[in-house]
């Protein structure tokens, strides 16, 4: 088991706009027919949006960050933000002085 | 003999086309940055560009991950990742580039090859700007700068390097250009993004460091310490630093014609003339 199910699953977000509105219409059943499968915690992770645990599972951050981007899941770019940060809230210092980009 | 005439380096956000577009202070600033390369790029006229580049989990992710691979298609399409932006079919030499990958490979230096692929963002937004005509075909080179274990920074240089031998030994004449696309500071979606955004620039001081060795001419210095750890701390994107260590392998270490950094962003626009 490793956590390339989940990358896989950002992938095709990218590149399957058929899987991603199946993410919209009925997530459970897009996520429960992804190869390979996944686990039941990275299936209950995904489909509570809950990216923060994703990450910490050692899932990869440019393609989680494509769940916010294409809004599936319940999220949108400001809201994976939000939980990407309350994941690593001692990297909070630090990011306040840290630009953004475009 | 093919020749080195010169090299360029931009970054790729995927919004400076539509930001250039609608206008403002950074479209401005924008416009103005690409124009200077632009400008170079033109009076170098090249016959084709070397174009090193890191996929973006788009070609190679699910079913292969190359460390390097040629592009050696007769064209290519796209963004493929941002289906928004403006898109291209842009032409390939492709006999030059399989002649670069076969020397490569005979001379010890094991470059994979990609047959059929659509392109994406880091090739086609720099593209729009440089040459929005797509009359110059591209060779395109992969550098793995995003999935780790990264390739190390004197590798990426010797790319170049056995690049520009290949080239010397083909008999047309042609005039290259190399060009390399990224951003030395940047983090996209992970915990080291702003407060405001999901991006960021962890290390500014390092893009500050790696403009002055640009700036200086001394490429050395810069794969000294473009080490994985300092790269790692620069951000997931930090490694596109190594498509612009591969392009200075292409040709011997001088001072650009024109270098200006957005340290704020993490990257800097530059051109070189090496004729």
């Amino acid at each position: 088991m490793t956590i390339y199910a989940v990358n896989k699953v950002c992938y095709r977000v990218v590149h399957e706009p058929a899987f991603r509105q199946a993410l919209r219409d009925n997530p459970a059943e897009a996520l429960r027919g992804a190869t390979p499968a996944l686990s039941e915690e990275e299936l209950a992770a995904l489909l509570a949006g809950d990216v923060g645990r994703l990450s910490t599972m050692g899932a990869n951050h440019f393609l989680l960050h494509q769940l916010g981007r294409f809004e599936v899941l319940g999220l949108d770019l400001p809201t994976y933000a939000r939980r990407i940060r309350a994941a690593y809230p001692e990297s909070a210092e630090v990011r306040r002085s840290w630009t953004s980009v475009p | 003999m093919a020749e080195v005439v010169g090299a360029v380096g931009v970054p790729h956000n995927p919004h400076f086309p539509r930001i250039v577009a609608q206008g403002g202070p950074m479209a401005e600033e924008l416009a103005r940055l690409y124009g200077e390369v632009t400008r170079h790029l033109r009076e170098l006229a090249p016959d084709v560009l070397v174009f090193f580049t890191s996929d973006h989990y788009n070609i190679f992710f699910v079913e292969s991950l190359p460390i390097f691979s040629i592009g050696v298609a007769e064209s290519t399409y796209g963004p493929s990742d941002y289906r928004e932006l403006a898109a291209y079919q842009i032409p390939i030499d492709s006999p030059l580039a399989r002649r670069i990958q076969v020397h490569a490979v005979r001379s010890g230096f094991d470059v994979g090859m990609s047959q059929e692929f659509e392109i994406d963002h880091p090739v086609t937004v720099p593209l729009h700007f440089l040459t929005p005509r797509m009359d110059v075909p591209i060779v395109p080179v992969f550098v793995s700068g995003l999935m780790p274990p990264l390739p190390a920074a004197r590798r990426c240089r010797a790319l170049g390097a056995t690049i520009r031998q290949a080239l010397e030994q083909i008999p047309d004449n042609k005039r290259v250009v190399a060009v390399a696309s990224g951003s030395f500071s940047l983090e996209i979606g992970g915990p080291r993004m702003s407060d405001t955004s999901h991006t960021g620039v962890p290390d500014p001081e390092w893009s500050e460091r790696v403009v002055a060795l640009l700036a200086a001419g001394k490429v050395d210095e810069l794969v000294a310490e473009a080490s994985e750890e300092q790269i790692g701390h620069a951000g997931n994107a930090g490694g596109e630093l190594l498509d612009w260590i591969a392009m200075l392998g292409m040709f011997d270490p001088c001072p650009p014609a024109f270098l200006e950094a957005q340290h704020e962003l993490g990257h800097a626009f530059a051109a070189w003339r090496v004729e």
